[in-house]
């Protein structure tokens, strides 16, 4: 019922429709459909009686809550239960968005705080700047972060992204923000080992990852089960927010900002697509191979993950993204050692990663591709071989992952674009990291104190 | 005494359209049948007309061949623009899950 509510929400009605709903098995093939007969009169109830909740139309704004406790220690853990119990909570302890903390997050940008981003669907919830500041308080986060988190939201929310989509879908797609610039280090995001988090050494990435999630349900009701039928939900407490391992991109390579939206070298910006799982893809070999032969079973390896029969791909098979590879420095440095730039990399795995019409047959991916809402891609159907993208340069590859050579690291794409946005820093961008080395610490490459 | 004065963060909401008006009866309406081509639709949809014509004498319904099918397309004008051209008086939409 929630990703109707939603739906209808986001085209602009109350959060509310007529429905007559049943258990899920009656919606599997060769159900047995029975129990609709029984359920005539809801249907007609629905188009003749039911009645919505608004009567009229207009701006809704969430007033200020109150809560009340013997002391602050009581009232910070009854805020917590408060927001576990209206369901904007994920489980973890929230930090109360009081007025004075987020306006302390304010700091970190430039635009007034009602500044519109747009509306995150599928509920249709307004994103405003406060909004953003408002999740990124709540996920624990400091005011250095909120540039990036700006432009991965505008991102996000960019139409031909389709987030109304992917919010609601059972496909538990998460956002993937890769950024890239010296704003990374900046605020200490990882770009090395556990990029992934956790990191207490370079923090950025959870609160990030983290305050996206909450704005996914709070505002654009992605609540599992209700409004998002992401059937595992992958583990997106704190999505994947990380940066490029720019020092460590071998000579001649591009970053992903510049290779795939033609940013500037140096330029603070994000990357964001959308995943839908990730592999650990252990591509070393023995070490008593050549380097030659050691790179090239390597990368014969990681074709072994990309070569599926997978209907996501569809999505992105235009102008999005099968996926990302994820190439630590020491395996970049290896491969251009012997001669693989990263457009010939995109093509091996490209051209070796193509299914036969057998493969589209014998697992149903065919009538998958016939029936896809994309005319182009649908023609595609009867391709032998079937490439799982239009062209080598969906692929998306990034250097990033801690400095070692063993592993590659695979996150499968549902993508229809690759959105890039710069990032833009305050006025008061000096004293706000001056500041972050006062509260955290004198960070190994960067320190302003 | 400690009050903390906290944000509601699911922002602000805006309802730009109400729901349309409900029927009085569906006897001698057109009834539209929409189709995202999931979740059994393809059986459920036709099931609801058949029982809707068994209870009203003078209600015509249009199949969702009638109109265009599939999430992407049915979220369009066409559907609206089609829907007017039949005479449709109200459509149920299926399904979701």
């Amino acid at each position: 019922m929630g990703v109707v509510k939603n739906a209808v929400s986001g085209l602009g009605f109350d959060q509310d429709a007529a429905m007559v709903t049943f258990p899920i098995d009656l919606f599997l093939a060769e159900s047995d459909i029975a129990s609709v007969k029984k359920r005539g009169e809801e249907f007609i109830d629905g188009l003749t009686h039911w009645k919505a909740a608004a009567g009229q139309t207009g701006l809704r704004n969430a007033p200020m809550i109150e809560i009340e406790g013997e002391d602050y220690e009581e009232a910070f853990t009854k805020a917590n239960h408060l927001f576990l119990t209206n369901l904007w909570g994920d489980g973890f302890p929230i930090v109360p968005p009081s007025e004075k903390r987020v306006d302390r997050i304010l700091t970190g940008t430039d635009l007034p705080r009602d500044h519109v981003l747009g509306k995150f669907m599928p509920r249709g919830g307004i994103v405003t700047v406060e909004t953003v500041a408002v999740a990124l308080t709540m996920a624990g986060g400091r005011p250095e972060y909120l540039p990036i988190l700006l432009a991965a939201v505008d991102g996000i929310l960019e139409p031909d992204l389709m987030h109304d989509t992917w919010q609601a879908t059972s496909a538990s797609t998460y956002p993937v923000i890769v950024v890239s610039g010296p704003i990374a280090k900046e605020i200490r995001l990882n770009s090395g080992f556990g990029l992934l988090g956790p990191d207490p050494q370079r923090p950025a990435g959870a609160s990030l990852g983290r305050a996206i999630r909450l704005l996914q349900q709070n505002v654009g009701g992605a609540l599992p089960g209700v409004g998002t039928m992401a059937a595992f939900g992958q583990m997106r407490y704190a999505n994947a927010v990380f940066a490029e391992d720019e020092d460590g991109i071998p000579e001649g390579w591009k970053t992903v900002a510049e290779d795939r939206h033609g940013f500037v070298p140096g330029t603070n910006a994000v990357t964001v697509f959308i995943s839908t799982g990730a592999s650990n893809i252990l591509r070393r070999g023995v070490g008593k191979d050549s380097v030659e032969n050691e790179c090239l079973q390597s990368l014969h390896r990681v074709v072994r993950y990309l070569k599926q029969a997978n209907p996501h791909y569809l999505r992105g098979y235009e102008t999005g993204t099968p996926g990302a590879l994820l190439i630590p420095r020491a395996v970049a440095k290896q491969l251009a050692s012997v001669g693989w730039t990263q457009e010939s990399i995109k093509q091996f795995l490209w051209e070796n990663s193509r299914l036969t019409q057998h493969d589209l047959q014998s697992t149903g991916l065919k009538p998958w591709i016939a029936q896809f809402g994309v005319q182009s891609i649908r023609e595609t159907a009867d391709d032998d071989p079937w490439y799982i993208s239009r062209r080598p340069d969906n692929i998306l590859l990034v250097t990033a992952g801690g400095a070692h050579p063993t592993h590659n690291f695979w996150m499968q794409g549902n993508s229809r674009v690759v959105v890039g946005r710069e990032v833009r820093l305050p006025g008061t961008w000096r004293d706000l990291l001056a500041q972050a080395d006062k509260d955290l610490g004198c960070g190994s490459d960067v320190c302003l104190i | 005494m400690t009050v903390l004065e906290v944000f509601d963060p699911s922002g602000a909401t805006d309802i730009l359209q109400l729901h349309a008006p409900r029927l009085k009866s569906l006897e001698g309406k057109t009834i539209g049948f929409v189709s995202n081509d999931e979740w059994q639709s393809h059986r459920t949809l036709p099931l609801v007309a058949d029982l809707f014509e068994r209870q009203f004498k003078h209600i015509k319904t249009v199949p969702y061949t009638e109109f265009p099918i599939g999430n992407v397309n049915i979220d369009s004008d066409d559907t609206v623009e089609r829907a007017k051209t039949l005479g449709v008086d109200a459509v149920v939409i299926g399904n979701a899950a």
